[in-house]
């Protein structure tokens, strides 16, 4: 599989606790941002690709028309023959009936909305320009409009209880949510919420049990816990991510957006006014591993997949036999403390071991 | 030679002695306007102690009223009764020392201390009142107090501020005037004492002499004393700021000379320099060597580090002979070195100083005393490591280090010290009431229980005008047991102590509540415990952390991702593994922190 991920760095406001790169839009520089992605594009031209992602930042931000001049303009590079999932990043603020419908027309079969909470305190607590009511809104656009829909869901929100998780996750499958992603808030340095911590900020284990609740509540409502921050129904699984932790190729378009094309790991600089004077200037080379190191790497992604995890059958049709046993001892290890299940060679992370599963990818990565 | 002056300054810890130091120094333009800056306290950590740690050398030519031009040879020392050591070596190298007083604090007991030392020494003392432009200035009780608790006629005293510089230009007169000059015969053959040395990577040790007799210069072949190596001096010099190269020294003064000594254990402070013409020459009496006092554990974090840490320990040692060291291993923290030193705070200064000046990434335990074991078959043995006692039933009876203290503090406080003295163990064998405010009180303790933090404790109690000082005078028998620790089932040999039986209990539970706090939460539940032989006296657990997620990890930031990971490894490099667990440095001194939160 090979994805195409185009970062869209406009945000109208940025949220207390994002590190992502973004900027406050100005319409000037959208126009611009535009060409310059689309020329970029023309210098990957031949590429073929199965999934698409427009991310950010807030892509519902581009508007019906920036957004159909970009989409149609990369369709005109690439063709877009055989595309299986398309899906573009909505904030509920700007996902009005209009751009949903621009988007579909466009091509796009899957939105994922900025939901984060229903709770209009915890909306607040981190900068959210968002209320509960935008954001049920947004859902009903969403559902009118598109098949598949997904939300985020942060997990660990000042103030957030175990109550107020439940009420959101309860509406949300209400609402018909097929796909949810529900990642535990993280305090980056640099970050608004880093300079000024509330004093309501749920602990590590106030976060852990946060979790579990939501993990309790999603399975009994059929969706299964396919990725470490990821629940689905059978079927609507995101693709497009899946690649990623395959260890697939992409090819990311826009600043600061990354690609992995060649077992090669690249990325655009994060620097806006560079990337539309010069788009091909800000592409710098992050990482290029050799087989035995990538054989790590790939393991550890794989692993996050929590039903399919690490099949090493698989892996020894790409690798070297030496290579698949340096591997093989370190997950056997793992098996051994308990931290991971063997089933015949496919090895999958135990799941009371989710919430503590950074020492078992260090081990995968470092031995 | 009759205008050498070779002098120093003594005092108590903070009565102002590198200050008056660096007035001398503007005085006499050695260096033009110092402000603060405390010039002869070059360690970083002098600075930022605002203590002096190593006796400083330096030259300083003097053109005096008389019209005649002086070199005066100042030794600048430390005041904490930890470095005695190097007070008493730096006395030797002179014949004169200012025992300086501070107007507001009076007499303390290492004024009364360094004052012996330089009365054994024979040095002529000049008694200086410094700080006497405060206006808590107390200059008629301390001459009071000279005379009465030292001896010291109080007309001759000198008034100064070294702070605004008043009465130091009086006061070099008063060196130049009563010093007496160096007794030297140049004719005789070369005898020269190592004051102190120190490494340095191009010119190997470097020996800071004292020249009783004879001369000494560049060509010359010189026999060490003790050991009988002969080898050629390569380079002599004095002590400006820096090493300042010269032809020749000669006898009366004080500078260093350079031999290209690889080898640093050949150099030991206290050792004569003779003339190998002349074989026979009589070494100088050494001065009193200090037994180390106070040992602990010095071991790499990480365990290929040990050789880099012996070769750090040995170049340290050069500089700062009054530590001891030998190899030790512990099942716990695997191959390092019992080192022994003069106290607590010459311990944390020497630890401090292998991090900063040796770049050793090191864990410190414990500090603890000698003990001395007598066993059932009536064998006598001293360890100065809990872990290596023998079993309980192997000991008939075990002797714990005791020391006689003075301590100086103002009549109200009486109450409190005596409180905190008797909680430490302490029995009062006597009181003295040298003036209308003050009182003597002394003290046997235990060694143990004053080491680590009672004179912290006995100044913050008397609000700053407590003072202490000691010295070992044998050993005594009392109930004490080895307390062991166990984490995660496994004992670690490296958080064993002794202690009192009563207090036992008390200590073990407060360390192990310590160590909770300190050992960071792992993803398996870690059960802490203390015991006594078998027996379980104390117990807390450490619960098993329950988030440690990348919750996003996207194709944009793989890179990102694993770069945390890895970082979040290099965190636990700086932890040792001990089984399963990964304990802080900080662990090892946790029994410290409990005894400074009681």
């Amino acid at each position: 599989m090979t994805g195409l991920y185009v970062h869209v760095p406009f945000c109208a406001r940025k949220c207390d606790y994002c590190d992502f790169y973004s900027l406050a839009k100005s319409e000037g520089q959208i126009h611009d941002y535009v060409e310059a992605v689309l020329a970029e594009a023309k210098h990957y031209q031949g590429l073929n690709f199965d999934t698409i992602y427009f991310g950010g930042g807030t892509p519902s931000l581009l508007g019906p028309e920036n957004l159909e001049k970009l989409y149609s303009g990369l369709r005109k590079t690439f063709g877009f023959e055989k595309i299986l999932e398309a899906t573009i990043e909505t904030n509920p603020e700007s996902l009005t009936e209009q751009f949903a419908l621009s988007a579909r027309n466009c091509g796009f079969d899957r939105v994922s909305i900025g939901i984060q909470s229903l709770n209009d305190g915890e909306l607040q607590s981190v900068g959210r320009i968002h209320n509960s009511k935008k954001a049920i809104d947004a859902i009903s656009i969403a559902n009118r409009h598109f098949k598949r829909v997904s939300a985020d869901l942060i997990i660990g929100l000042p103030g957030q209880t175990k109550s107020s998780l439940l009420s959101t996750l309860s509406k949300f499958v209400e609402f018909g949510l097929k796909h949810i992603s529900a990642y535990c808030l993280l305090v980056e340095e640099g970050t608004k919420l880093h300079q000024n911590m509330p004093d309501n900020l749920p602990s590590d284990d106030e976060q852990a049990d946060l979790f579990e609740q939501c993990r309790d509540f999603l399975i009994s409502k059929n969706f299964r816990h396919y990725e470490i921050s990821n629940f689905a129904t059978s079927g609507e699984e995101s693709l497009h991510n899946i690649n990623y932790w395959e260890c697939g190729e992409y090819l990311g378009l826009g600043p600061g957006a990354s690609s992995h094309l060649d077992g090669i790991r690249f990325k655009n600089e994060e620097n806006l006014d560079k990337y539309i004077n010069n788009p091909i200037s800000c592409k710098f080379i992050e990482e290029e591993l050799a087989p035995e190191d990538k054989i790590f790497e790939e393991a550890m992604l794989n692993l996050r997949l929590l039903e399919n995890g690490t099949d090493l059958d698989l892996l020894s049709q790409k690798y070297k036999p030496e290579n698949i046993s340096r591997l093989q001892d370190r997950l056997d290890e793992l098996v051994q403390d308990d931290k991971l299940e063997k089933s015949g060679n496919v090895y999958t992370i135990n799941p009371s071991f989710v919430l503590v599963s950074n020492p078992i990818f260090s081990k995968i990565l470092n031995g | 030679m009759n205008n050498i002056r070779n002098f120093c300054i003594i005092a108590h810890i903070d009565h102002g002695k590198s200050t008056l130091a660096d007035r001398i120094l503007e005085l006499t333009d050695v260096v033009h306007t110092t402000g603060n800056a405390q010039i002869l306290d070059s360690m970083d950590l002098e600075k930022e102690r605002g203590i002096t740690i190593k006796a400083s050398p330096v030259r300083i030519p003097y053109k005096a009223k008389n019209g005649q031009e002086y070199i005066l040879n100042l030794i600048d020392t430390p005041g904490h009764v930890d470095f005695n050591y190097e007070v008493s070596r730096s006395l030797k190298a002179c014949e004169g020392a200012l025992l300086l007083v501070d107007a507001t604090q009076g007499v303390e007991a290492q004024t009364i201390a360094n004052a012996y030392l330089a009365m054994d020494a024979d040095l002529h003392i000049i008694p200086v009142i410094n700080k006497i432009d405060l206006p808590n200035a107390m200059i008629d009780e301390c001459k009071i107090q000279m005379e009465d608790m030292l001896g010291l006629p109080s007309d001759d005293a000198m008034l100064v501020s070294a702070k605004d510089g008043t009465g130091v230009p009086e006061l070099l007169e008063e060196i130049v005037r009563k010093v007496p000059p160096p007794r030297i015969s140049e004719s005789a053959p070369l005898r020269c004492l190592i004051f102190d040395s120190h490494y340095d990577s191009y010119k190997g040790a470097i020996s800071h002499i004292r020249i009783f007799d004879g001369s000494i210069k560049p060509g010359d072949k010189i026999m060490l004393k003790s050991n009988s190596k002969i080898f050629e001096v390569e380079e002599v010099g004095y002590f400006g700021l820096r090493l300042i190269r010269c032809d020749e020294l000669k006898a009366g003064e004080v500078g260093y000379f350079a031999a290209i000594i690889r080898d640093t254990s050949d150099i030991h402070v206290g050792d004569t320099i003779i003339s190998p013409e002349f074989p026979d020459t009589m070494a100088i009496p050494g001065f009193r060597r200090m037994q180390p006092m106070v040992f602990c554990g010095v071991y790499p974090i990480s365990t290929n580090d040990y050789d880099k840490l012996r070769t750090a320990i040995e170049k340290y040692q050069l500089n700062d002979s009054s530590i001891v060291y030998e190899k030790e291993s512990s099942a716990a923290l695997g191959h390092g070195f019992r080192v022994g030193f003069l106290g607590m705070l010459h311990m944390e200064i020497v630890v401090e100083r292998l991090k900063r000046e040796f770049e050793q990434e090191i864990i410190a335990t414990m500090p603890t005393v000698v003990y001395k074991v007598i066993g059932t078959k009536g064998q006598e043995t001293y360890i100065d490591n809990p872990s290596k006692f023998p079993d309980p039933n192997e000991i008939e009876s075990i002797e714990e280090p005791i020391v006689k203290a003075q301590v100086i503090t103002q009549n109200d406080t009486i109450g409190p010290v005596m409180e905190l003295s008797q909680a430490r163990r302490g029995t009062m064998t006597g009181m003295e009431y040298p003036d209308q405010k003050r009182t003597i009180i002394h003290y046997e303790f235990p060694l143990a229980e004053i080491i680590t933090d009672y004179y912290d404790k006995l100044k913050s109690i008397t609000h700053g005008y407590g003072s202490l000082d000691y010295d070992f005078t044998g050993y005594r028998q009392d109930d004490l047991v080895k307390v062991d620790v166990l984490v995660n089932g496994d004992q670690v040999d490296a958080l064993s102590y002794i202690s009192h039986r009563d207090f036992a209990v008390q200590k073990g539970r407060s360390l192990i509540n310590k160590l909770r706090k300190l050992i960071p939460r792992q993803q398996f539940k870690i059960p802490l415990q203390a015991a006594i032989g078998g027996k379980i006296i104390a117990r807390e657990d450490i619960a098993a952390y329950r988030k440690d997620v990348l919750a996003k990890c996207y194709g944009g930031d793989v890179t990102r991702k694993k770069k945390l990971l890895e970082k979040q490894k290099e965190g636990k490099k700086r932890m040792k593994m001990v089984g399963a667990v990964e304990i802080p440095q900080e662990a090892f001194l946790s029994l410290l922190k409990v005894e400074e939160e009681e």
